[in-house]
């Protein structure tokens, strides 16, 4: 049995992947910049440091942990830029550098397809080789792409850690509280008239099974994560059985920034109500055995 | 389509087509690109009365070989009106009937209603990926390698090819797809440019912005098509061998032999056509 050193643990996914590590009889400690959350189960060890400060150093020494699931990115846009980078990129590095010193056997980082960039010339599917647009659109996904890029360049600088990057398309679920689970449980849910590019989901129980399929295999690189098809995002919209509202695509940016229910949503995501991001998981799935259980229509009904 | 209610019934013709195709399709009835056969039949309905309007004839329909195929046909008309009508002619008229997947201009999606009405009916973007993927997948895929220069040509240009791209060649190799050459004639006549205004199209965001000769008197409806009547000729289908990431001028041969073929079949149409619209 692993001693298992999660981040992000105020996070609904990294807590529900430690209590299924418990299950297994993994032993799991878990860090986050944010205080503990109420939820946050007894069971789990949590320890409150920046992962940009020495104190996550001490998790390490102490713990000893052999596997490391860096699930902590931040990608609130609330929180200021400086200090996202600072717990990003600065953070993100520290903790490959902490897992290559102290021995770690097996490192899995949590990055997002968000970085590929929703454009209107994106082929279908993508696969994980391809550019990453985002960030020349949106600077403000900067950090997102960088901590992707140096991650990639850890598996292959240091074979010794085993590194994983895993880039899943959306995930939601009735305890995620990312910012598009958030947005499909708005009572009147905005879309762009005239736009309905096609979406991937994936539901929270997968996203769990596939990061734990994911560290127990032999994989090692970078592998996009999707869940049981792609579905146009109107259709995805209205599985969901809430009220939708059509926004022209000219007033979108202003219904983002005024619109005071609207506050946490990231503007980046604007151009992914035009256009279609759909990632290819046929290489997860073959070197990892995961196959998706949970259909689009009945994560959507859940949320 | 709610904006056409009184169109959004399904032909029973498009109904039955639909039915002898094999589709592969997500729980939601959805491929990766946003093909739905239940919006598509719609939409088919209503290309289907466009189709009626320009009364086609067919000739060599029979000549699509089962399987994985890029359909080449010169392109002319200002509006993809020809494509729309090969698309309808593979549905009604070829035996089984054949579902196109048509290679559309990159900035389709950026168009509000065009992009969800040709990703729901199986157009997809114009990409190498896109285009690999659907010919592994042994379907049809209908490609105009004269591009938007094919379709904007001006009055004093019709029936003559422009340049051809590569691309399609080059992935007929690497998929081994045959190719079946499409002559259409009509549809330089159905709608007229007499001059390409590049600055207003640079203004409008499109790749060419037509004058017709009776826009001072008409206005906008000179732009409405006329009835003018559509050929469709489909050659033998073309086999090519090769590397596809050739040297250029060696797959440049190849993409001539097509060419020549297209051009020659238009020319062979045009010497027997006798009237424009009867």
């Amino acid at each position: 049995m692993a001693t298992v050193l999660i981040t992000g643990i105020a996070g609904s996914l990294a807590r529900l992947t430690a209590l299924r590590m418990l299950v297994d009889g993994h032993r799991v400690v878990g860090v986050d910049y944010r205080p503990p959350p109420k939820a946050h189960p007894s069971t789990i060890p949590y320890t409150q440091a920046n992962y940009n400060k020495t104190r996550i150093e001490d998790v390490f020494r102490k713990e000893k942990p052999e596997v490391v699931l860096h699930l902590g990115r931040v990608g609130n846009l609330k929180v200021r830029e400086g200090k996202r980078f600072d717990l990003n990129v600065v953070g993100s590095a520290k903790i490959m550098e902490l897992s290559l010193k102290y021995g770690v056997d097996r490192l899995v980082v949590l990055s997002t397809f968000h970085i590929y960039g929703a454009h209107h010339a994106n082929h279908i599917p993508i696969y994980e080789d391809e550019p990453l647009r985002a960030a020349t659109r949106f600077p403000q996904l900067g950090d997102a792409v960088q901590l992707d890029n140096m991650a990639v360049q850890w598996t292959y600088r240091h074979p010794r850690l085993r590194t994983l990057v895993l880039r899943p398309c959306n995930v939601i679920g009735p305890q995620i509280n990312n910012a598009i689970s958030r947005f499909l449980r708005l009572p009147r849910i905005p879309f762009l008239l005239g736009f309905s590019p096609m979406w991937q989901f994936i539901d929270q129980s997968d996203m769990v099974n596939a990061l734990h399929l994911a560290w127990q295999s032999n994989a090692v690189g970078v592998y996009n994560i999707a869940g049981t098809g792609a579905v146009p995002l109107r259709k995805a919209l209205s599985l969901t059985g809430r009220k939708l509202l059509p926004i022209p695509a000219p007033a979108a940016h202003g219904y983002v920034r005024y619109f005071p229910g609207m506050r946490a949503f990231p503007p980046y995501l604007i151009d992914f109500f035009k256009y279609p991001v759909v990632v290819s998981d046929d290489k997860f799935r073959q070197d990892t055995g995961f196959q998706a259980t949970i259909g689009i229509a009945e994560s959507l009904q859940r949320l | 389509m709610a904006l056409l209610p009184p169109l959004a019934t399904v032909d029973p013709e498009i109904e039955a087509a639909f039915q002898r195709l094999s589709l592969e399709l997500n729980e939601l009835g959805y491929d990766a690109w946003g093909f739905h056969p239940e919006k598509a039949k719609m939409l088919y309905s209503i290309a289907r009365r466009i189709f009626d309007y320009f009364r086609p004839r067919i000739e060599g329909i029979e000549n699509i070989p089962d399987g994985r195929v890029l359909l080449v046909p010169n392109h002319s008309g200002q509006l993809p009106l020809d494509g729309l009508v090969i698309a309808v002619a593979c549905m009604l008229r070829a035996d089984p009937p054949r579902l196109v997947r048509a290679m559309a201009e990159r900035w389709f999606p950026t168009l509000p209603f065009v992009n969800t009405a040709f990703s729901r009916s199986g157009v997809v973007v114009g990409d190498p990926v896109n285009c690999y993927n659907l010919l592994a997948a042994d379907n049809a895929i209908l490609v105009f390698p004269e591009g938007a220069r094919g379709s904007g040509k001006t009055w004093d240009h019709r029936y003559r090819l422009v340049k051809f791209g590569r691309g399609f060649m080059r992935l007929a190799l690497q998929a081994e797809a045959p190719i079946v050459p499409i002559s259409v004639v009509g549809a330089e006549e159905s709608i007229i440019s007499l001059y390409d205004a590049k600055p207003i199209a640079r203004m409008l965001g499109m790749p060419y912005a037509p004058i017709h000769p009776l826009l001072p008197i008409l206005g906008l409806l000179a732009y409405l098509p006329l009835p003018s009547r559509f050929y469709l000729d489909f050659g033998k289908p073309m086999y090519f061998e090769g590397p596809f990431d050739d040297e250029d001028d060696r797959v440049d041969i190849k993409v001539a032999k097509v060419r020549n073929t297209i051009q020659s079949m238009i020319d062979k149409r045009l010497a027997i056509r006798e009237s424009v619209f009867a």
